[in-house]
């Protein structure tokens, strides 16, 4: 009988029974975590992987295709092979499709102006459509996840996902994920609009000036382990202190310090003392 | 004996300088209560916070506000309910008298000399003893902090055949890193953090087909992988932020671009020297190795860096 | 309302005073006990009566003054928690993301001091606050007596402490918000490192010194910034505000011109008790802006940014902002480093972070040298200039605060560009000619500004409304309003602080009006 008590237990434990399906029907997590030697080593005995790929159902490329056509094809041509507006899009896999379609990135008006993070104009179901056909094109390249990632961050550790952040990701995005300006006109953009699968997918195919952090650098779990980081203490920070300022540091506590501090001061000098 | 009496004025009570600055002292009495009540209060909320466990930010609206109402009342106090004047007081000049001024400069040059005939010689041997006890004093104070520098700024620990590993200790293989990917490496045996100071070395993957970084440079650069030493050379700080389709590397503190396809040569900002690079290569089992050190020092500039 | 010219009665001596004065056996027992050990009642007497002039910028110093007070109390509470030490601990507090990792004993401490004592984040932001509150305020006096000429003679001593103290300040900060040991403030100590590397002939065996070798050096660089900033400077610091207060009790406030003022005289309120309380109250104020600041806005949450270890970075990286001059200068400096004869000068970091401070505080010390050799003015002065009254000189002090001020937008230049979404090339560029070319934009029209307003009567005096009317028959009357509250009051000729200052309420009687208090009592 199903009391309340055991309602509750019901749906964990079917969420860990599907990714344990999907898990083990995904060629391409196995293949990978087996393959490295590297710095993402990983062996039998390790825990679960928490991200696995799951590959687009094969009824998504048709309507894919006409979404391809009408929304992309102008930039990336017809066949995705790219024109001198948009680049070649045969074999990046849809996860890749998926990470700048479902930020917003694209479908871009001005080929000319860096992309930047927005709604997305179209729903969750058109875009990974349009990911299903972009993958169907050809075979993902080596490198490039296979499917869309579900993650599952139970097992992260804030602590390693920290260290690691500080390590590959600060310099760029800042300490706080707050974003920064890069050369010639291009920036990092802030973590705290990033979904968890938006940053496995950012980390796994390396979008625009991002560097491509493969399985043989960073492991399954070292990357869950980032992502809990992001989405927890990143995008909701301990601001024990008060107001966070943005994160941005001492420019902003600059302003605060002289303007209300100095300047609020002032003021009150102007009160108790006299004019001449 | 008791110092002789000072005449002190005296004011009449109707005396203008004598009144209160505010128009209506009853009111402005109360506004001071108030305000000084609120500083009370404000106080004992601190207190009241603080004994259950406290919260910085209920600490900081309570005695914030407290300690400033309770200072604005005492500031309003001063200035609206006591006499504002104005009053004057005189300046007396300070300068001494001529003959005190004659008194003194004699006093100094003629008392020290008096008995001293040899002027000259025993003045310079004062002067001798003081100037070097002066300097050697310095001694302890300077030389005592630390180390000579030695040839510490000139070498690193990245000799022939050093296996390049990651934080922990693994070594990289070629078929770690994706094209485009960055990875920070260091020799085998030396992570530890006084040694990655100035060993620590970036590892780029930036492109699909073969390059090279300058002449001379031919096989420094296997399966598309290249290193330089992470040290900025403005500042010292790791530069850690790469561009991948731009292939640069930018320093986040002073904003230095290197270009990584052409021996990381500074293109922008104030960063004078490329940053120096590792020759790698590829042993037989794949991994990667230093085929040499660097063949300059690393980092900032400095006065013996020829 | 008519004033009437106080009529002052001398007394003859001490007995017809006593008869006047209130009688207080507490207080008259306190000053005869230590007048009778240190004769301290005449000169205290003196002491109350000492005359304060007025004017609201006379009070940009004691905001300084109040915050180093403040710095004071909130250090000796920090330094009761802080660990000055670089040994490795292990993290097993409540903040979760770092938990287990290795970290200096020092970052642990100050983690420590904010999430597990009870009111140790505020203090500790408040220390902050107030550290960024007391060179500001330094700042702001220190412009204030450049603008009105009150570092002129008699008074080089005093700008000199005072150019000493605003240094001193300065280095303070950095040592003390380089103590926790965080990524932000590591990177600092990594650029000072590599600063001190750039001194031509010494700059490596300094570099070797100070840090105990090679950069991290041996780990003794926390401890000795720990015992530089909690005793070595804050002695320093209080002898020096001691001879700067000091001086100013001797040499006597300065005053702006005006009824009654003469080089001769101070006019304004006494010591006691008029600006003692208004100055508590002072005190109490900018102690309550700070304590709220420390409660309610975050500031340095070291926490978020992690451990310093050299191999670590993050982007948008400033200095907190009184070192923000030197950021500027490093990020805009072109690379022009100097190799030959077997040596290297690095002049993109000498330059900019040896060369260009040491030059900037010897122009401060040497100013009034300077000026009065070229003004070829000896004279002493006690009476300020209005800024308008000399257009060159504001002007030049103009070009210089905006100097400084250019290059401390400079050093947020990778901010900047993100929030204005231009190039940060072209940020960069912008700077490096804006430096200079502001600046003289600046000056120049200061310049003009003082000229014209030095030419024109009555600027800057209280105006008096002016009511105009029209008559039925066409003609215009005008009337200038009576002066308002306040007004009147300053246009009393100054006489002496009288002899007591009544604090019993006496009995109101015939023809005296409310509030108005009987100053001589019956006998």
């Amino acid at each position: 009988m199903l009391t309340r008590r055991r309602r509750l237990f019901l749906l964990p434990a079917l969420v860990v029974v599907g990714v344990a399906v999907v898990g083990l029907l995904s060629p391409g997590a196995v293949a990978r975590t087996a393959a490295s030697t590297g710095t993402g080593a990983t062996n039998a005995l390790d825990p679960p992987n928490p991200i696995t790929y799951v590959k687009l159902p094969k009824s998504y490329i048709a309507p894919g295709e006409q979404l391809f056509l009408s929304n992309c094809s102008s930039c990336h041509g017809p066949d995705a092979s790219g024109t001198d507006n948009g680049p070649d899009l045969v074999g990046v896999g849809p996860a890749t499709v998926d990470f700048w379609v479902g930020t917003g990135r694209m479908p871009l008006g001005n080929p000319a102006a860096q992309p930047v993070q927005k709604t997305p104009r179209l729903s969750n179901k058109k875009i990974l459509e349009i990911a299903a056909f972009v993958g169907s094109l050809a075979p993902t390249a080596p490198g490039y996840p296979d499917g869309i990632p579900q993650i599952d961050l139970k097992g992260a550790s804030l602590s390693t996902g920290f260290s690691l952040f500080v390590l590959n990701c600060a310099a760029c995005h800042t300490i706080t994920g707050s974003g920064d300006a890069l050369a010639d006109g291009f920036s990092a953009p802030t973590l705290h609009k990033a979904t968890a699968v938006q940053a496995v997918e950012a980390l796994r195919t390396g979008p625009a000036n991002m560097p491509h952090f493969g399985p043989g650098q960073l492991n399954d779990q070292q990357v869950a382990d980032i992502v809990a980081y992001v989405t927890g203490p990143i995008q909701h920070p301990n601001n024990a202190g008060g107001l966070g300022l943005g994160g941005i540091g001492p420019v902003a506590e600059g302003f605060i310090g002289l303007f209300i501090g100095v300047g609020g001061l002032m003021l009150v000098a102007f009160w108790i003392g006299d004019r001449t | 004996m008791t110092a002789t009496p000072v005449a002190y004025p005296v004011a009449r009570f109707d005396d203008p300088h004598m009144l209160p600055l505010a128009k209506n002292p009853r009111r402005t009495e109360r506004v001071v209560g108030i305000l000084l009540l609120i500083g009370v209060a404000g106080f004992a909320s601190y207190g009241g916070v603080y004994w259950v466990g406290g919260q910085p930010q209920l600490e900081g609206i309570f005695l914030g506000v407290g300690l400033f109402g309770f200072g604005f009342g005492l500031s309003a106090w001063g200035k609206y309910l006591l006499p504002q004047g104005p009053f004057v007081e005189d300046r007396h000049p300070f300068a001494s008298s001529e003959e005190d001024i004659e008194a003194m400069t004699s006093a100094v040059v003629d008392r020290g000399t008096m008995v001293v005939r040899r002027r000259g010689f025993l003045g310079g041997l004062l002067a001798a003893g003081s100037g070097i006890m002066g300097i050697v004093l310095v001694f302890p104070l300077l030389r005592s902090l630390g180390p000579t520098p030695g040839k510490t700024l000139e070498t690193t620990n990245w000799k022939a055949g050093s296996h390049l590993v990651d934080a922990q200790g693994n070594r990289i293989h070629r078929a770690d890193l994706e094209v485009g990917g960055i990875a920070t490496v260091f020799p085998e045996g030396y992570t530890a953090d006084n040694f990655s100071a100035y060993d620590q070395t970036i590892l780029i993957r930036p492109v699909k087909y073969p390059f090279v970084t300058k002449p001379g440079r031919e096989d420094w650069t296997p399966d598309e992988y290249v290193a330089y030493s992470k040290v900025c050379t403005h500042a010292g700080c790791p530069v850690d932020l790469y561009q991948e389709q731009l292939y640069q590397l930018l320093c986040p503190c002073h904003q230095s671009l290197f270009d990584v396809l052409k021996g990381a040569q500074p293109v922008f900002g104030p960063a004078p020297r490329p940053l120096p690079q590792l020759p790698l290569k590829i042993d037989e089992a794949g991994y990667l190795v230093a085929s040499a050190g660097y063949d300059q020092p690393i980092g900032p500039g400095f006065w013996e860096r020829s | 309302m008519s004033t009437t010219t106080p009529a002052t009665q001398s007394s003859n001596g001490p007995s017809a005073n006593g008869s006047r004065a209130t009688k207080s056996k507490p207080v008259e027992g306190a000053v005869r006990w230590l007048d009778d050990r240190l004769g301290v009642a005449k000169g205290g007497r003196t002491m109350l009566d000492k005359i304060f002039p007025d004017h609201w910028s006379f009070l940009l110093g004691e905001i300084a003054l109040y915050s180093f007070i403040i710095l004071l109390a909130t250090g000796v509470f920090l330094s009761l928690y802080f660990v000055p030490s670089s040994a490795i601990v292990v993290y097993h507090g409540s903040y979760v993301p770092l938990d287990g990792q290795k970290m200096s004993a020092a970052y642990e401490s100050t983690v420590n001091l904010s999430f597990a004592v009870r009111s140790g984040l505020v203090i500790r932001q408040m220390h902050h606050w107030a550290a960024d509150v007391f060179v500001g305020a330094i700042a702001v006096h220190m412009i204030r007596i450049f603008f009105t000429g009150a570092f002129r003679k008699p008074r080089e001593l005093n700008w000199f402490i005072g150019v000493t103290l605003l240094t001193l300040a300065i280095v303070e900060g950095f040592l003390g918000y380089s103590l926790p040991d965080d990524l932000v403030s590591g990177t600092g100590i990594r650029i000072a490192y590599s600063i001190i590397l750039s001194i031509p002939v010494v700059g490596s065996y300094l570099a070797s010194f100070v840090f105990g070798g090679n950069f991290p050096g041996n780990g003794l660089i926390i401890p000795r910034f720990f015992i530089l900033h909690v005793l070595i400077i804050p002695l320093v610091l209080l002898g020096l505000i001691g001879a700067h207060l000091g001086l100013l009790v001797k040499q006597k406030h300065t005053q702006f011109p005006g009824h009654g003022r003469t080089e001769k005289n101070v006019v304004g309120t006494p010591m006691y008790p008029t600006f003692i309380l208004k100055t508590t109250g002072f005190l109490f104020m900018v102690a309550g802006v700070l304590w709220a600041l420390g409660g309610l806005v975050q500031i340095n949450p070291i926490w978020q940014f992690g451990p310093y270890t050299p191999t670590r970075i993050s982007y948008a990286v400033q200095p907190d902002w009184y070192m923000g001059w030197l950021d500027g200068a490093l990020r805009i400096m072109p690379s022009w480093e100097f190799t030959g004869f077997g040596h290297t000068i690095p002049f993109e970091v000498f330059l900019p972070a040896v060369l260009f401070p040491g030059l900037t505080f010897n122009l401060f010390y040497l100013w009034p040298f300077i000026e009065s050799r070229v003004t070829g003015n000896r004279k002493s002065h006690n009476l300020l200039e209005r800024p308008r009254d000399r257009p060159l000189h504001t002007a030049v002090g103009a070009t210089g605060v905006a100097f400084y001020f250019m290059l401390f937008a400079a050093s947020s230049t990778d901010v900047l560009a993100n929030f204005t979404q231009i190039s940060l090339n072209t940020v960069l560029w912008f700077f490096r000619f804006a430096v200079f070319v502001i600046p003289l934009i600046v000056g120049f029209v200061t310049w003009q500004i003082c000229r014209e307003m030095s030419g024109i009567q009555g600027v800057g005096k209280r105006k008096r409304a002016v009511v105009v009317t029209r008559s039925a028959t066409g003609e215009y009357t005008t009337v200038t309003t009576p002066p308002r509250p306040g007004d009147g009051h300053k246009e009393l000729d100054a006489e002496p602080v009288p002899a007591f200052i009544e604090s019993e309420p006496e009995p109101v009687g015939a023809g005296e009006g409310p509030g108005v208090r009987r100053i001589s009592r019956q006998d």
